[in-house]
């Protein structure tokens, strides 16, 4: 027990020394301050810190709550009327894909002062992980289960409460994992859009004044609330008993195949619902069309060669760099859970690295990152990875935990080793895990491209919307914004085919 | 160095009763319904907008029967679209970004600019520095990548070739310049070399409004249906940031001290603002100029037109209006 209890402890301080060792090795160059002079500056701005702190995780927890909510809401709405599901999948992600160059003066002309768009940006970031993790996890039922149900003529409402609901359970805690760091960062991102107080302002200050040490102490504070609230939600799931399913959930059936045709119109459909939408909720609050552009507007623009020119040329710049960041953000995500599987010793010093990792934000490792590796392949993908390999991580490692205890047993009783249980058993149980975090990765991925092209490389899409803020040229912001949303919806398609075409043999119950 | 005719309260009461109205009712201004308006900024709160503090706390607006909001920007939080959304009755924007929001079907005018001479500086070390814009060539230089704009003009206005010149896309932070990245900075003479400054890191800065870099600064800017329809709060407006910008360049330090008070939550150092502060005064009160504050010729209404056809910009004098000012100063 007590050797147990150790690893932790070894694990953070592992990572102190580390940082430190770091920081003594950068001295001088304005990026990275060690743990002792952070403790001593929080020391000396306690009181600082302390109201800076309370403005952003106030907005952070609202928008955690109100993000986690709607999440919620509509992956019910999936599972109870599954003929909503394509529309709320799209519309999710093409919401999640909105850069906040686009949304951050929306925000704020509807909001006027005060922490609204703190507060939505912090829901936006969280929504999306949620509810895809929400809906497999309300699949994950035995079709035994539901068979049963509906033999004792009950409906669909039924299923949700008796079986469902419970089913999700730990899911849904691993989605609230990954979203607790993610409002955060969203509430200080909301931050960029004009506020007088909170961590982000603290940041943007201590990084134009070259305080490293106030920029660090504040990532510091960040992370540490982040790390809590994720042990905290971790805590709640070992509090519920949480342990492996006992049932296989279900044996395996060749998927069911919707004609071609049907899939076109279905997704036309969807496109002018959404374009409808777009249009109608601009037009409802009286956005001004000077900078809350109609799709009307960004067809007439991109009818113009030389806009469309730069756009696609921006666009390819940035897909050259989304697919390795992809793939290195997702190969990091389910290497690092399945090393925690085969070494469950390392997960004390791993965990704490994880998720420090993720919670930091970007603006404040970045400059650290670039120095080390520069601003080619190395540095870009290295920071996307970052970025994006959290959601996976943690699905991940939720998923390899999903392995039948019947399956267990079967491996144990062969003596087995660690590593043939993890091929043959705890990968397979994952893999709806790890499609539901590849699906996730997908905007996310994105997302990190633009930011890196805006902190580092100055090329592509990101560069070019944020080139669009000074010049107001809301026309290239908004086709960016469309370009980017159609991307995502493409490479959203192409993994969703992939995990069709796996989980058939391995999860047939989440395609139903 | 003013010329103007100093504005008294008295002469502020008479003009605010006789466009309310009411001098004639035996109502007071002082207790008459004051105007709820705001004032966008361009960034977080600091001693750059001083001028406002001090025209809020002394109390220059509610002379006018205005209550001014002051909303802070920042990095995501362009000034133009709540101005056009009436969200801000004045935005502080830039000769350069005020123009392309009007290209773009903005319907903005210039009508005040707090910093006649732009800020934009090239900042660099001692032992490679860059004094002059021919000793950009061979340097690599480190700025957002939205500026690229800003430096070609830089470079036409004095017959550098922009390609040679290595530009290294960073964030907004002195570090890269100091860990050996870049060997200079485009940023504005009155943040980053300041915040090397009080690191002990000695900076050499090249203002490049002295290189014929002529854009104006800070500027004011309001819609034309404000301008037409809401002129005395305008006006009045405009009269407030006079009054306290006078003030801020009379005593720099008092500004910062009253600044540093009412925004406790937002992390400024004292040492960094007090020298800001002090750094912005050439840029508002330019020695060559005995125009007042916020004061625009038509000379340099033409420099400007000049240097934003070299940004690409297409600019009409009509851009600026100076009616406003005119009444302030009447």
């Amino acid at each position: 027990m007590i050797y147990r209890a150790a690893f932790p402890l070894l694990g953070v301080l592992a990572t102190i020394t580390l940082w430190e060792a770091l920081s003594v090795l950068n001295a001088g160059s304005f990026v990275i301050a060690g743990p002792v002079d952070v403790a001593l500056w929080l020391r000396a701005n306690a009181s600082l810190v302390g109201h800076a702190s309370a403005a952003t995780l106030s907005a952070a927890f609202w928008g955690f709550v109100w993000g986690n909510l709607a999440a919620g809401a509509i992956a019910i709405l999936v599972i109870v009327l599954p003929r909503t599901e394509r529309f709320i999948s799209f519309a999710a992600l093409v919401i999640f894909c909105l850069p906040i160059v686009a949304t951050g003066p929306i925000l704020r002309v509807l909001y006027g002062t005060g922490t609204g768009p703190q507060i939505t940006l912090a829901a936006l970031a969280v929504y999306y992980t949620t509810y895809l993790a929400l809906v497999v996890g309300l699949r994950a039922v035995p079709t035994g289960w539901t068979d049963l149900v509906h033999l004792y003529g009950r409906g669909p409402l039924t299923i949700l409460r008796v079986v469902r609901a419970r089913a999700c359970a730990p899911y849904l805690l691993a989605g609230l994992q990954i979203a607790a760091p993610a409002a955060v960062l969203g509430a200080m991102v909301g931050e960029f859009t004009g506020a007088e107080r909170g961590l982000g302002v603290l940041t943007l200050r201590a990084m134009a004044g070259l305080d490293v040490v106030a920029t660090w102490s504040i990532a510091v504070v960040a992370a540490t609330v982040s790390i809590l609230a994720y042990l905290g939600i971790g805590a709640l799931s070992r509090l519920r008993g949480e342990g492996p399913p006992v049932l296989i959930l279900s044996t395996g059936s060749p998927g069911a195949r919707d004609p071609f045709l049907r899939r076109m119109v279905e997704a036309i459909g969807i496109t002018l619902l959404l374009l409808l939408i777009w249009q109608v909720a601009m037009d409802a609050f009286g956005l001004s069309q000077f900078f809350a552009k109609r799709p009307g507007d960004v067809l007439t623009y991109l009818g113009d060669p030389v806009a469309r020119n730069t756009l696609l040329g921006a666009l390819w710049e940035t897909l050259i760099w989304t697919v390795p960041g992809y793939a290195a953000g997702l190969v990091l995500g389910a290497g690092l859970a399945a090393a925690l599987t085969l070494l469950p010793g390392t997960a004390g010093l791993i965990m704490p690295l994880a998720v420090m990792f993720r919670s930091v934000p970007i603006i404040t490792t970045a400059p650290l990152l670039v120095l080390a590796l520069g601003r080619g392949a190395t540095g870009t993908i290295t920071i996307v990875a970052i970025m994006i390999f959290f959601p996976s991580f943690v699905a991940c490692l939720h998923g390899l935990a999903q392995t039948p205890g019947q399956v267990r047993d079967v491996f144990a009783s062969y003596g087995a080793s660690r590593l043939r249980l993890l091929v043959s058993a705890q990968i397979p149980a994952m893999l709806p895990a790890f499609f539901a975090s590849a699906r996730m990765a997908v905007p996310a991925a994105l997302l990190a491209v633009t930011t890196t092209e805006w902190l580092a490389t100055g090329r592509g899409i990101g560069a070019l919307m944020a080139l669009t803020s000074s010049t107001s040229d809301y026309n290239m912001l908004w086709s960016a914004v469309v370009a980017v949303a159609l991307v995502a919806v493409a490479a959203y398609l192409l993994v969703e085919r992939a995990e069709r075409w796996i989980l058939s043999s391995y999860a047939a119950e989440q395609l139903a | 160095m003013t010329s103007f005719t100093p504005l008294t309260r008295r002469h502020v009461l008479s003009t605010g009763a006789a466009t309310l109205g009411l001098g004639a009712l035996g109502i007071s201004p002082a207790i008459a319904q004051t105007t709820d308006v705001a004032l966008q900024l361009s960034w977080l709160h600091s001693v750059q907008f001083a001028g406002s503090y001090i025209a809020q706390e002394r109390g220059f607006w509610r002379d006018e029967g205005l209550n001014v909001a002051l909303n802070p920007g920042g990095p995501n939080a362009p000034v133009e679209p709540p101005v056009v959304a009436g969200r801000a009755l004045v935005g502080i924007s830039a000769a350069d970004y005020a123009s392309a929001a009007v290209a773009q079907g903005a319907p903005f005018k210039i009508i005040g600019v707090a910093m006649k001479k732009n800020p934009f500086a090239i900042a660099s070390l001692p032992a490679n520095a860059v004094r002059t814009p021919a000793d950009l060539v061979g340097k690599r230089i480190g700025m957002a990548i939205a500026n690229t704009p800003v430096l070609q003009a830089l470079c036409t206005l004095n017959d550098v070739d922009i390609n040679d010149i290595e530009i290294v896309p960073t964030q907004y932070d002195a570090a890269p310049l100091l860990n050996g990245q870049v060997d200079c900075l485009l940023c504005w003479a009155t943040d980053l070399p300041v915040a090397m400054a009080m690191q002990g890191v000695e900076s050499v800065t090249m203002l490049m409004a002295d290189h014929g870099y002529s854009v104006h600064s800070q500027t004011y800017i309001a819609t034309i249906d404000s301008i037409a329809n809401r002129r005395s709060d305008v006006v009045g407006l405009l009269r407030g940031e006079v009054l306290g910008w006078a003030e801020y360049e009379a005593d720099t330090d008092a500004a910062t001290d009253l600044t540093l008070a009412m925004f406790p939550d937002a992390g400024l150092d004292p040492a960094t603002q007090r020298e800001q502060a002090r750094r912005q005064i050439p840029l508002m009160f330019p020695d060559d100029a005995s125009d007042p504050f916020g004061w625009f010729t038509q000379e340099s209404v033409a420099a400007n037109i000049e240097t934003l056809a070299l940004l690409g910009r297409d600019v009409s004098p009509d851009l600026w209006d100076r009616s406003l000012l005119e009444d302030v100063y009447a």
